[in-house]
């Protein structure tokens, strides 16, 4: 025995559905993508992280061995160590630079519109142009950082490219360089969206200029902080282009990071199995870190 | 309730022309047996090497029921995307192996036929290809290739460069000994104008391989003392006379061996035979006006004259080709003795190779005086065995070549990293 319903409430359960249909129907080719291309492709590296495979034959259970492995692998602790080097100075160095720039360029300054550009303009110049001129500037003998830095009057200016202690900081440099501009464009968005009232009520109180980046605009910035911190700290551990053009993880292994240990486990030694259980390592950091920033910003927006 | 099952409806028709349009393609490619067979056959710089594209024609008009469709890909990710290709199921049925060290690998994975009921089918005597099969001849008996081409390392130089010095031009049979020397005696002038005696090239190879010129050592040996005199050969030659480039510039601008050498900047250079027909090439355009001579490599006091390091590039049939009977026809014909002295006119190293061969490569248009001499070797070393974990060695070997070259370790530390890594990546 159906329990009858009255005809308002059958119209309403009507359209309830045929509002979630319409919806379903909506996201579906999105998600359609999303399943065929990233989420099979993320479980089944997920599932090839405990096996054996040369991409052909038959897939081995293999338990954790590979990650076993991996840890007594000298060239994956070595990546694993330079792509937290990188990590933390490309972030570090980025963010400071990019709103030291945002403000400088968020006045009423003659051509500013010039130099905003020309700031952003490496982020839009592809990565393997800027690979070929980076590495004609680090020439180790007439290139023109050195020449620069000889005229400064450093006698033995460092190899960069073509030495193993100064590869990554010249790896990391290029990145800086690169990635500056467009997080200047975010945080100069987020300083325009800062009152003027508020810096007006500072004077009053008899602020100072250091005060008022102190107490009014960083604290302001807040969420442009977290958006950049995020986004640098993912980019910086998925980095691999920028120095597959500039070092190929060279000299020797001075510049490899997680991300050309991987292919080079999946392309060179046809081991996918040790390349997923890396990705696996590097997903991890990843997704760790991400959910300690979401923590974070939750509680620091309920303070505010 | 009506329009959701017509949504539903538009849905399903959406997704069954997608999966259609998938069928369809796999099917076409079956209709093909009523007309001429055609089969694909990839490679790499197919445009650049006249010598195959005539061999292909050749064919095609020998055989009018096959058609060849030649897949062509970039020669620098050749072997990372013809792996891809064939995990992926690709309908490729000739394949080049561009990385013959490679082999190994695509036979574990079952992707290559073995073509030993063909040879004996079609009575192919294999020691004419001078015991290059051998490298193609798995553990278990299985011939998965047969050489098409083949090539070594000689020593190129520059004529003008040795007139100008007054230095006679080197002979067939000199040692490592005399080529520092000799590069030292040719070396002149300073900065952007200056000329260097030699150039070594930043692959690893062009010190390595005179460590496995002697035939004994290779490269899997886990114990690589061996390479010790040359590095400090070309050490000396960069560091104190200063005859070759330096590697760091090389390494970091990124300097394509030919350049230096089609310019007349060097005056002797080891390379693979395959420059032989760049050289050619760029000189029937203009591009390079090069007065050049070629001579057997220099060999080590203890190792006899005509010792040779190289490679062959074989050619395969991929195992899930369903035209395997054509596809044969057409690597028949091109290690057949009629296909490869067709070759070997436009100064390609058939692996089949012979006096007569030898010959008609010297003779090709453009070759220097003297080539068939130069070109005589008694016994090539493999640069790199098709063995497992071969690319492995091979990526290790060269990270610790570039930081010997750069000076970032020396020559003992270098050496014993190579070994411990060498343990490290294949067991003991």
């Amino acid at each position: 025995m159906k329990k009858p319903h009255t005809i308002a409430e059958r119209r309403q359960i009507s359209l309830n559905r045929h509002n979630t249909l319409v919806g379903l129907s909506f996201i579906l080719p999105n998600f359609i993508g999303f399943a065929l291309f990233i989420l099979i492709p993320v479980i089944f590296s997920f599932i090839l992280s405990v096996c054996k495979w040369d991409g052909f034959t038959a897939i081995q259970f293999v338990g954790l061995e590979n990650f076993s492995n991996i840890f007594k692998d000298r060239v994956f602790k070595a990546s694993l160590q330079h792509t937290i080097i990188f990590t933390i100075f490309s972030v570090v160095c980025t963010m400071s630079l990019s709103l030291m720039l945002a403000i400088l360029l968020n006045r009423k300054i003659r051509g500013v519109n010039f130099f905003r550009s020309a700031v952003f303009f490496p982020y839009v110049a592809s990565v393997v142009a800027v690979g070929a001129v980076w590495n004609a500037m680090f020439l180790k003998d007439g290139g023109p950082v050195n020449t620069m830095l000889q005229a400064l009057g450093v006698s033995n200016p460092p190899g960069w490219f073509a030495s193993t202690k100064w590869a990554l900081p010249g790896v990391i440099i290029v990145s800086i360089w690169k990635n500056m501009g467009y997080f200047m464009i975010i945080y100069l968005a987020a300083l325009q969206d800062i009152p003027s009232t508020l810096y007006e009520a500072a004077v009053i109180d008899g602020a100072n200029g250091w005060q008022k980046f102190r107490n009014v605009t960083f604290p302001l910035l807040a969420p442009a902080h977290f958006f950049v911190f995020m986004m640098l700290t993912i980019n910086s551990f998925k980095v691999f282009d920028l120095i597959w053009v500039l070092t190929d993880g060279g000299p020797g292994i001075a510049t490899k990071v997680l991300a050309n240990y991987i292919y080079d486990r999946a392309f060179v030694s046809w081991n996918y199995g040790y390349s997923s259980a890396a990705s696996m390592i590097l997903f991890l950091i990843i997704g760790t870190i991400t959910i300690i920033q979401f923590t974070v910003q939750k509680k620091f927006d309920d303070v505010m | 309730m009506k329009k959701a099952c017509m949504l539903l409806l538009v849905l399903a028709t959406a997704f069954s022309l997608v999966f259609a349009q998938g069928s369809s393609e796999g099917s076409s490619t079956k209709q093909e047996t009523k007309g001429p067979v055609t089969i694909k056959f990839s490679t790499w710089d197919y445009e650049l090497d006249p010598g195959l594209v005539n061999l292909v024609n050749q064919f095609q008009k020998d055989h009018p029921d096959i058609k060849i469709e030649v897949v062509e890909i970039d020669s620098s990710s050749y072997t990372q995307k013809l792996s891809i290709m064939l995990n992926g199921g690709s309908d490729v049925d000739v394949i080049m192996i561009k990385d013959a060290d490679t082999t190994k690998s695509l036979f574990d994975k079952g992707q290559l036929t073995d073509l030993r009921s063909y040879v004996q089918k079609d009575n192919i005597d294999l020691a004419a290809f001078n015991g290059l099969t051998k490298n193609f001849t798995m553990p278990d008996g299985s011939l998965v290739g047969l050489p098409i081409r083949s090539d070594w390392y000689i020593m190129y130089y520059n004529k003008d460069i040795f007139d100008k010095a007054g230095v006679p031009y080197p002979s067939n049979d000199w040692t490592w000994k005399e080529f520092e020397e000799t590069a030292k005696k040719l070396t002149s002038g300073s900065g952007q104008t200056k000329t260097y005696g030699a150039h070594i090239h930043t692959w690893q190879a062009c010190v390595q391989n005179w460590g496995v010129q002697d035939g004994k050592h290779t490269i899997m040996d886990k114990e690589y003392s061996f390479f010790k005199p040359y590095y400090e050969m070309v050490l000396r030659m960069q560091n104190d006379d200063k005859s070759i480039m330096d590697y760091a510039t090389l390494k970091t601008s990124n300097i394509h061996y030919s350049s230096p050498f089609l310019k007349g900047q060097i005056g002797m250079m080891p390379m693979g035979t395959w420059f032989m027909r760049t050289i050619i090439g760029k000189k029937n355009t203009g591009e390079s006006t090069i007065n050049w001579g070629i001579a057997t490599l220099p060999h080590a006091e203890d190792v006899p004259q005509g010792y040779t390091v190289g490679s062959a590039t074989p050619i395969a049939i991929n195992a899930a080709s369903k035209k395997k009977d054509a596809a044969w026809e057409f690597i028949k014909f091109v290690t057949s003795e009629e296909g490869t002295a067709q070759y070997a006119r436009d100064a390609a190293i058939p692996g089949r190779n012979s006096e007569k061969v030898l010959a008609n490569i010297a003779q090709a248009e453009g070759m220097p005086e003297g080539a068939s001499d130069a070109l005589k070797v008694t016994n090539i070393s493999f640069d790199s065995p098709c063995v497992d974990h071969v690319g492995d060695i091979n990526q290790m070997l060269g990270e610790e070549h570039s930081l010997i070259m750069l000076g970032e370790l020396s020559i003992d530390q270098g050496i014993q990293e190579m070994n411990e890594r060498a343990q490290e990546i294949l067991g003991n």
